[in-house]
């Protein structure tokens, strides 16, 4: 089974290297090859987690390695729709490079599979844990679009303006699933807590970082519907989140202790 | 210009006239109140005063501090930081928020209302934003069928419109989260909540009368998966019964007004103490220190139970304290006195010891749960639910049902509705489309 994560991996970074050499060197069939590779790379990672979940009888979401494997197949599928139904050919140079650390940071993880704990044992686990997977991948990714509008706005002519405002509405949108989808996080999260610990909010640190990351795209969402703040400012916010999302999926477990160690 | 004038009037929360405030001042508090500025600041001093919540440990006793923090912790605890989410001005940032989403919902609703009336007639009255040549115009004909909108016919333009219930998506989100943070108010401070521990056989009597009996526990499952289950009967002051009901993690037992958690458990001692003198008989169960004799002078200290022990080769003993799972190989700690003489001993299940007229014989350790016993008003789970079911959908209409209004006529197109962007963007794409083509 470790072949096929190992696999992936290897394969993530190899994809990852040809695409940036195809941008630099601007070889499109070397951009195409990357992307063959990355679609192999995704199936082994797809595989590897079917696998480890028909091992595990159950959804492989229940500690650190099991969310990271996941939250980087987040990003990566994330990358294979967009690439797919909006043409957003020019996201793999940012969006591959994510999904490898991701993936990385798993592989630095304890990767045995052990028994859910009893806590653990609910209804609500798919969907509290999917729900915040698809979230970061979500704001992640919204954060990738944002670096590549950096970089495309520096270098921009005027064709290139309908482009622009193309990303810049995409990276709304992405950051609206993830505010969607973080608010099933939490609000699922209350309930199962209702019904595990009697309270629907504890202010235990993931809850609280959960909360903070949440007012932060909140408040992106205002400032662009709202405030009609458009371009490079709004590209820079949800860049600058980015390390927000990943305190609070990697950082708080690391960092701070509450209700959500789990491993 | 009208750009401007449109922004001033989307997020200054307005100029209408207030039934409260009548002097201008007063007028302009009550806008700044209502307004997204105030909004958005209260979320940010909500996100600071949370990052503090969780960089410095809260709840902890001030000489915890006072070793931590030796420089800080006396602004530490004058500050409230020592206790963020519970300190009067993270309370009040919460009212005020509920404050200016109530003003703000109600002004929404009201300016929504509004510009969905003639919203329409409007725009059969404005100029092209954009003007298509025949091959652009069938482009986006063909794109706003594919994209399911309702066709009208207004004279020589057609009118396609979509999702017109996705303007109220904003003030649905805004309200929804008024109503949990009201709801979840009363879900913080309306339940009384208390830990009890009960022996299995025994039963927990409430303030109110109502009786809880706990009949059995167990650590495990007959797969040998940890399991904490209990099986408990809950008797109301009314008489009404509940029956046996198992209880485990994640599954309390919702009866009348209380809610009964499997929330901890513990492992207690369990001796026979024989009186030889008359031959009575009694098993005790227990939970702490205690010193059983009959004349206060001989007899047996019970200390503890542990799950297990190691031996190493020069018989020295380790007592293994970890208490996740059942208690495979226990051990008893305990001392005997006589003749004010303190011996250490560590006995198993099934052993005996004779002190005076008295003998102990220790029994397998009784697994007993602690039990969280919550009394709430059902109703007000039921509408917190109810607001986070709202909110979800609230978001989903905001973002997912953006509303849909495009005049196309002979010459050209305009894009209307309160989110026009998107449509704008597509409108946009079909003209380059054709000019690439």
């Amino acid at each position: 089974m470790n072949v096929l994560f190992f696999g992936a991996l290897i394969v993530y970074f190899t994809a990852m290297a040809l695409q940036f050499a195809a941008m630099v060197f601007k070889k499109e069939k070397l951009g195409k090859v990357a992307w063959v590779l990355f679609l192999l790379a995704l199936a082994a990672h797809t595989a590897y987690l079917v696998v480890r979940g028909l091992r595990a009888h159950r959804i492989p979401l229940s500690n650190q390695f099991e969310f990271s494997a996941a939250f980087a197949w987040g990003v990566a599928l994330l990358l294979v729709i967009l690439r797919t139904r909006m043409k957003a050919e020019w996201l793999s140079v940012i969006a591959m490079p994510m999904t490898f650390l991701i993936l990385s940071y798993a592989a630095l993880q304890p990767k045995e599979i052990t028994d859910l704990m009893p806590a653990l044992r609910s209804g609500w686990f798919a969907f509290h844990i999917g729900s915040a997977v698809i979230s970061y991948s979500a704001f992640i990714v919204s954060g990738c679009v944002g670096l590549r509008y950096i970089l495309l706005q520096k270098k921009a002519r005027e064709a290139d303006a309908l482009k622009l405002e193309q990303m810049d509405y995409l990276s709304y949108r992405l950051v609206a699933l993830g505010v969607l989808m973080l608010t099933v996080t939490i609000l699922s999260g209350a309930i199962w807590a209702e019904q595990a610990w009697s309270a629907f909010w504890t202010w235990d640190p993931k809850e609280v970082w959960a909360l903070i990351t949440w007012i932060i795209y909140v408040v992106y969402l205002h400032l662009r519907l709202r405030g009609r703040r458009r371009g490079s400012a709004m590209a820079w916010y949800v860049v600058i989140a980015v390390p927000v999302v990943l305190f609070t999926f990697a950082g708080v477990n690391t960092l701070m202790s509450g209700l959500h160690s789990y491993g | 210009m009208k750009g401007e004038t449109q922004r001033k009037q989307e997020t200054d929360c307005h100029r209408s006239q207030s039934p409260f405030f009548g002097s201008e001042d007063m007028k302009k508090v009550y806008s700044f109140l209502r307004s997204m500025r105030f909004g958005l600041i209260l979320l940010g001093l909500i996100a600071l005063l949370s990052v503090a919540g969780t960089l410095i440990p809260q709840g902890q006793e001030l000489g915890w501090y006072a070793q931590r923090y030796p420089t800080l912790h006396g602004a530490l605890m004058a500050l409230g930081l020592h206790d963020v989410f519970h300190s009067w001005y993270f309370q009040t940032l919460l009212v005020l928020l509920a404050l200016n989403l109530t003003l703000c919902s109600l002004i929404r609703i009201r300016r929504v209302a509004a510009a969905g009336a003639g919203e329409r007639e409007a725009m059969l009255r404005r100029a092209n934003d954009y003007t298509l040549d025949e091959r652009q115009r069938e482009r986006l004909l063909a794109r706003l069928r594919a994209m399911r909108c309702r066709e009208e016919t207004f004279g020589g333009a057609t009118v396609f419109s979509k999702n017109g219930f996705g303007r109220y998506g904003s003030f649905i989100t805004h309200l929804s989260i008024l109503l949990t943070l009201l709801f979840g108010a009363l879900a913080l401070y309306l339940p009384r909540t208390v830990d009890r521990s009960c022996l299995p056989g025994e039963s927990v009597r409430m303030d109110d009368g109502t009786t809880i009996a706990v009949e059995s526990f167990r650590i495990e499952n007959g797969e040998g998966r940890l399991d904490f289950t209990s099986e408990i009967a809950v008797t109301l002051p009314d008489g009404r019964e509940s029956g046996l009901r198992t209880i485990r993690v994640n599954h309390p037992l919702a009866f009348g007004e209380w809610k009964i958690y499997q929330q901890t458990y513990a492992t207690a001692g369990a001796i026979t103490v024989k009186n030889l003198d008359n031959g009575g008989e009694d098993t005790l169960t227990l939970t702490d220190l205690v010193f059983l004799s009959l004349d206060g002078k001989s007899g047996l200290w019970y200390q503890a139970v542990y799950p297990d022990l190691l031996r190493d080769p020069s018989g020295n003993v380790t007592l293994i304290t970890n208490t996740a799972g059942s208690y495979p190989n226990p051990v008893y700690q305990v001392e005997t006195v006589s003749d004010g003489v303190f011996t250490p001993v560590l006995a198993f299940p099934g052993e005996e010891l004779q002190i005076g007229e008295l003998v102990f014989r220790f029994e397998k350790p009784v697994e007993y749960p602690g039990l969280r016993i919550k009394h709430t008003p059902g109703i007000v789970n039921i509408l917190l639910c109810a607001a986070f079911l709202l909110m979800t959908a609230g978001l989903y209409i905001t973002f997912f049902c953006p509303p849909v209004l495009v005049r196309v006529d002979g010459e050209g197109c305009v894009v209307a509705g309160p989110k026009p962007e998107g449509m704008r963007l597509e409108v946009r794409a079909c003209m380059q489309e054709e000019e690439t083509t």
